[in-house]
């Protein structure tokens, strides 16, 4: 096993994981600040606590519960919290002078309790708060799909993409690269995909993938267990992963390293064609060319991509298959009511990418330029990633615009080459076009 | 030796005017208002500005339009990979708007020599607003990676109130659809 699948359990794998906003903490490292608390006599309790909202609100601890029952040899004793104190040994001279004087009114001996100074994150985090005082939780509310959970039938979808992302990454002759895979997840839909293109791979003689975004195709629920079966059985008798990998052509791994790889049998290309780069132009020339507007002559430099790239007018991909859409609730989205005038997205919005590895920073922010809504990466990227390894640009609060991110995991017994993995042209019959 | 400071302050000056240009011709192609040239020995050697809408593309800014005209040229003149990172070494920028987090670790994994910007950009920045790019240690890890991240050297506020004022007729303009206005086009280089 490779030393980085070990603390990965096998059921573990094809599990889609929220990457938040902020780095995780250890539950139980949680950080806390110290409050003033005391027993009180029941009978008070609702005045003392309307008192105590209006001279010391818990403004920043709005997650921290004022009052708390605790059983003590069989009586419950109703605590609550007076106001912070201060980490100071000094004690008595930071209580404010309205509370001396209630707790004076009232006779109230004081102490000293921790309370969690955040509220919590997960549901973890929330059980370890209440073990000092108890706080409320609330399950966070996006309102992007997935942060609190996959249906069965997404988390299906979200790892056929995967899949194709893998098999792009893959299908590259030579060595292993980047891949990107856009999605419009309201219909399903292949927007875009593209490899790492820094560096113009020899040939890619059994694919024409490589760029391109004529080709919407929609993927049908081939089976992932038998892709989860294909799986198991290579890495069970794998031997030759044992070393650590590096991945020499994955660009978001190595940004720096277009100038100095000396012995590239491809040609050189442009240093900045990392695949989400070149995904998020393949999506922008798919809407010029669905949607031409009169005002702007841009149609031009799509035209003259088309003609450098007989890839993407390959035999294949010319042919227009009708498909039957057995679910005629999948709609394509991209469609208005009257089924005929598409309506044209603005930018990335709505979409989902699948990364093979976790972006670089350039990339990372390009996606969200182009307002991509979730991002799904199988590989953390140690070296530059920008999403929870070196950066966390899903967290930065200045921007404009935030994605979600996902990692699914994977063993990266994934990318041996001989390992079989995608059910994808098991879609091939199934491929739609938008044209 | 004074003298030699105003001098050099004037051309800053002269490279920013350039840069302002290719922003005014951004806003008058209903863009927003950003633009850059690259200057090698002393010569403009390209000059970009925003493509955003036009290409629907949203990470065509000014950076990446003057950067992909060089590699053009000078992969059609056969130029080596090597020679293409030689030359990007000796560039400097000016670009009217602090480089956004995109474009600073573009420009870092390029390795261009100097950045010299007008405005900040309090939302995307990444040569020292948001995240510091430009600094060598932000970028690549530090283990035993051969490539680190490169840093590059980096002077804000030149013509900065240039800068804002275009982004507020900008602002002002309104409707991205609505009529273009018609002002006199800014020669572009
Ligand atoms: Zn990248
Ligand atoms: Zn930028």
């Amino acid at each position: 096993m490779p030393s980085t699948d070990r603390n990965i359990d096998k059921e573990e794998y094809w599990k889609i994981i929220h990457i938040p906003d902020k780095a995780p903490i250890p539950p139980h490292l949680q950080p806390t600040v110290n409050a003033y608390a005391t027993v009180i006599n029941p009978k008070h309790a609702n005045t003392l606590i309307r008192r105590l909202n209006k001279i010391f609100p818990l403004e920043d601890l709005r997650h921290v519960k004022r009052i708390c029952k605790k059983c003590v040899e069989g009586n419950v004793q109703l605590l609550v919290i007076l106001c912070l104190a201060s980490d100071g040994s000094d004690q008595s001279e930071n209580i404010p002078s309205e509370m001396v004087e209630l707790i004076k009114s009232y006779q109230l001996s004081t102490f000293i309790t921790k309370v969690s100074k955040y509220a919590a994150t997960s549901k973890e985090e929330w059980e370890e708060q209440c073990k000092l005082w108890p706080t409320s939780y609330h399950p966070p509310t996006y309102n992007i799909d997935g942060i609190t959970g996959f249906s069965e039938e997404n988390s299906q979808s979200v790892c056929e993409f995967m899949k194709l992302a893998i098999d792009l990454a893959k299908s590259v002759d030579g060595q292993i690269v980047n891949a990107a895979v856009i999605v419009n997840p309201a219909s399903n839909q292949v927007v875009a995909r593209s490899c790492d293109q820094v560096f113009s791979q020899n040939n890619p003689s059994r694919n024409s993938a490589g760029e391109g975004y004529l080709e919407p195709c929609k993927l049908t629920s081939s089976s992932i267990s038998n892709g989860l079966q294909t799986y198991t059985n290579s890495s069970s008798n794998s031997s030759f992963n044992e070393q650590k990998r590096t991945y020499g052509g994955v660009s978001c791994l190595h940004p720096w390293q277009w100038a100095e790889q000396q012995s590239q049998a491809s040609c050189f290309r442009h240093p900045f064609h990392h695949a989400a780069m070149v995904a998020i132009e393949n999506s922008a020339a798919r809407d010029r060319y669905l949607f031409p507007a009169s005002e702007h002559i841009v149609d031009k430099c799509w035209q003259a991509e088309v003609m450098d790239s007989p890839s993407t007018v390959s035999p294949s991909k010319k042919q227009k298959t009708e498909t039957k859409v057995e679910d005629s609730g999948i709609q394509n989205s991209e469609h208005n009511a009257c089924g005929s005038m598409p309506v044209r997205p603005y930018l990335c919005t709505g979409y989902d990418i699948y990364l093979v590895w976790e972006p670089c920073i350039m990339c990372a922010m390009a996606l969200v330029h182009q307002r991509i809504k979730r991002i799904f990466y199988a590989f953390p990227n140690h070296n530059a990633g920008a999403l929870g390894s070196l950066h966390r640009l899903q967290g930065e609060k200045s921007l404009n615009h935030h994605y979600a991110v996902f990692r699914v995991f994977l063993p990266e017994s994934i990318l041996d080459r001989d390992d079989v993995v995608t059910a994808v042209s098991g879609s091939d019959k199934n491929k739609t076009h938008v044209l | 030796m004074e003298a030699c400071e105003t001098e050099e302050i004037i051309y800053i000056d002269e490279c920013m005017k350039l840069a302002l240009e290719q922003a005014n011709l951004a806003l008058n192609n209903l863009e927003v208002p950003v633009g850059c040239v690259i200057i090698e020995d002393e010569k403009v050697i390209a000059a970009g500005r925003n493509r955003t809408n036009e290409t629907r593309n949203a990470t065509r800014h000014a950076e990446m339009e003057a950067i992909d005209i060089l590699l053009e040229q000078w992969q059609r003149n056969g130029l080596s990979k090597a020679d293409i990172a030689k030359r990007f070494s000796k560039c400097t920028l000016y670009v009217t708007c602090e480089p956004c987090i995109m474009c600073a670790a573009a420009l870092s994994i390029l390795g261009i020599k100097e950045v010299y910007y007008g405005c900040a950009n309090d939302k995307f920045g990444g040569c020292g607003s948001i995240l510091a790019l430009h600094t060598s240690e932000s970028g690549g890890s530090t283990r035993d990676e051969v490539s680190q991240g490169r840093g590059f050297k980096c002077t804000g506020g030149i013509m900065a109130p240039e800068a804002i004022s275009l982004f507020r007729s900008f602002y002002e303009q309104g409707n991205p659809n609505a009529p273009k206005p018609h002002r006199p086009l800014a020669p572009s280089i």
